[in-house]
């Protein structure tokens, strides 16, 4: 099967599988999609007692971090579903002729799924905390999606080496942590000292997270700028992402 | 001599390798060092010139001990492995038959998992649709047992909805890899029947096996590999006695 010469048998394959990962995730589970919902929670919990006080000049301050959190659960979710996707299918590739990219596109359909389902809880706890909704809420939706392409050029990079290399998989567990601290979610940039800030400039999940804040925190249409620079990040990494993971496809039947 | 038209499969110098990682740390030291113009892979040639025409409707046994590179001459001409050199075209759609079972998710239901591997084959959802009954009429199980979780199968019946699955179209070419030893004496009876009834409808079959009543009973010729290469083709008599000849001797060594 070719993706090109046989578009809607590949489309079908990538949503049946798609399917295939949500019913894995929340089959023997009673509160299904809703326990994507508690990290998030414990997180905003954590945050409100114990950097509340310490922020108490930033406005809407449980607000402020969802609006990060929000994003920050897109990323992780997306990449660890995708990480595994070929690593978990070494059968399907050994024994089945499909494309193989149609493996982390299942890993992304559910994943966009899930967090479909998580702005109804989102959004509630948002309108708890003060969001205003303003016209500028109708660029939520390029910015999830160019956000979406961000996180698959990443997830595709990091899926490509983990099929050589499993501790690639270990690594980014444990990496998650210091980008999100990283990552200015719980906190506003101006507080990282002068000579850093530069560290948050390179974060690429910062400038999506901006955006969004302009959308729902701040009220107010992003720049021009800021459009280009997120523009720009999604094209380079889906770029990436499939260079390294075509070139090195070729090898993942060798690994298993 | 058959017009050429006829040719179903045909190889010319056909070469295909593994990519496999040098060995060591050093390897990916170096690499690392280089900025990845060293290649921390090198090349494994596991077919090394393989020349073959199969025409259609033939049922060709491709014979040889373990490691010879049977498998991947099956994987290439499946499309699942691509050649390094050398050309190799088929004709048709190409279904394999490569290992039993490729693709199930055990939490899911024998019909949830019919719905996976049936579009994992290349399935069109209307094809799907017209033969799933066919398909569980075929593996013998019960109402209750399709919706049953396939954990709770025994592996006879996984084996069973497996090859319902993989034999429910009659493809153009059909490649089977020793996939047949499965189930109870009635279940692979009614496979090898099924086989036959493909081919009797102009299907072309790959056939590997180290069965050789199985070989005579279904092959109408024969090839012998070994070391990457075809070196001896014939009738399924003659390649069955060479195949003995050639087999028999070191497996007495081990007794002698």
């Amino acid at each position: 099967m070719s993706v090109f010469k046989d578009p809607s048998r590949f489309t079908r394959l990538v949503v049946v599988l798609g399917i295939k990962n949500l019913k894995l995730k929340y089959k023997n589970s009673i509160f299904g999609f809703l326990w994507g919902m508690f990290n998030p929670i414990i997180y905003l919990v954590i945050f409100s007692f114990v950097f509340g006080n310490m922020f108490s000049e930033i406005d809407r301050y449980p607000l402020y971090v969802l609006s990060g959190l929000l994003l920050w659960t897109l990323f992780t979710t997306t990449s660890v579903q995708i990480i595994e996707s070929i690593t978990r299918n070494t059968g399907v590739i050994k024994s089945v002729s499909i494309p193989n990219i149609a493996l982390p596109l299942g890993g992304l359909y559910s994943s966009i799924v899930s967090f479909l389902l998580m702005l109804i809880p989102f959004s509630v706890m948002m309108a708890i905390f003060g969001m205003r909704i303003g016209w500028e809420i109708l660029l939520f939706v390029p910015l999830v999606v160019l956000f979406s392409i961000f996180t698959f050029g990443v997830s595709l990079i990091l899926t490509a080496f983990n099929v050589y290399f499993r501790d690639v998989q270990i690594a980014w567990a444990s990496f998650m942590p210091a980008i999100f601290y990283a990552t200015p979610i719980a906190y506003t940039p101006e507080i990282i000292p002068e000579k850093f800030r530069i560290i948050i400039q390179l974060n690429p999940i910062h400038h999506y997270v901006s955006f969004l804040r302009d959308l729902i925190y701040y009220n107010r249409m992003p720049d021009a700028f800021s459009w280009l620079v997120v523009v720009a990040i999604s094209v380079v990494s889906m770029w990436a992402g499939m260079t390294i993971f075509n070139k090195l496809k070729g090898g993942f039947i060798s690994q298993f | 001599m058959a017009a050429e038209s006829d040719i179903v499969i045909e190889a010319r110098d056909l070469h295909v390798s593994f990519t496999v990682q040098k060995q060591g740390i050093k390897s990916i030291k170096s690499f690392l060092l280089s900025m990845g113009f060293q290649s921390p892979f090198e090349k494994k040639p596991v077919l090394k010139g393989v020349n073959l025409k199969v025409k259609k409707g033939e049922c060709l046994a491709v014979m040889g001990r373990n490691g010879c590179g049977k498998s991947t001459l099956l994987r290439a001409v499946a499309g699942i492995m691509t050649p390094t050199s050398g050309s190799l075209e088929v004709k048709g759609r190409v279904a394999p038959l490569m290992t039993l079972g490729v693709g199930f998710e055990m939490e899911l239901t024998g019909r949830e998992n019919i719905e996976l591997v049936g579009t994992l084959m290349g399935f069109t959802k209307d094809q799907l649709q017209d033969s799933i009954n066919n398909i569980i009429l075929f593996s013998e199980l019960t109402d209750a047992e399709i919706d049953m979780q396939m954990k709770r199968y025994s592996s006879g019946m996984i084996s069973r909805l497996a090859f319902s699955i993989a034999a429910a179209n009659t493809p153009d070419v059909l490649i089977v890899d020793e996939a047949l030893a499965v189930g109870d004496l009635g279940f692979r009876e009614k496979c090898a029947e099924r086989i036959k009834q493909i081919k009797s409808e102009g299907t072309t079959i790959m056939y590997v096996s180290h069965h050789l009543d199985e070989i005579k009973n279904i092959c109408t010729r024969a090839i012998f590999m070994e070391e990457g290469v075809v070196t001896a083709e014939g009738s399924v008599d003659e390649i069955c006695e060479y195949y003995t000849h050639h087999v028999k001797p070191t497996s007495t060594e081990l007794h002698g």
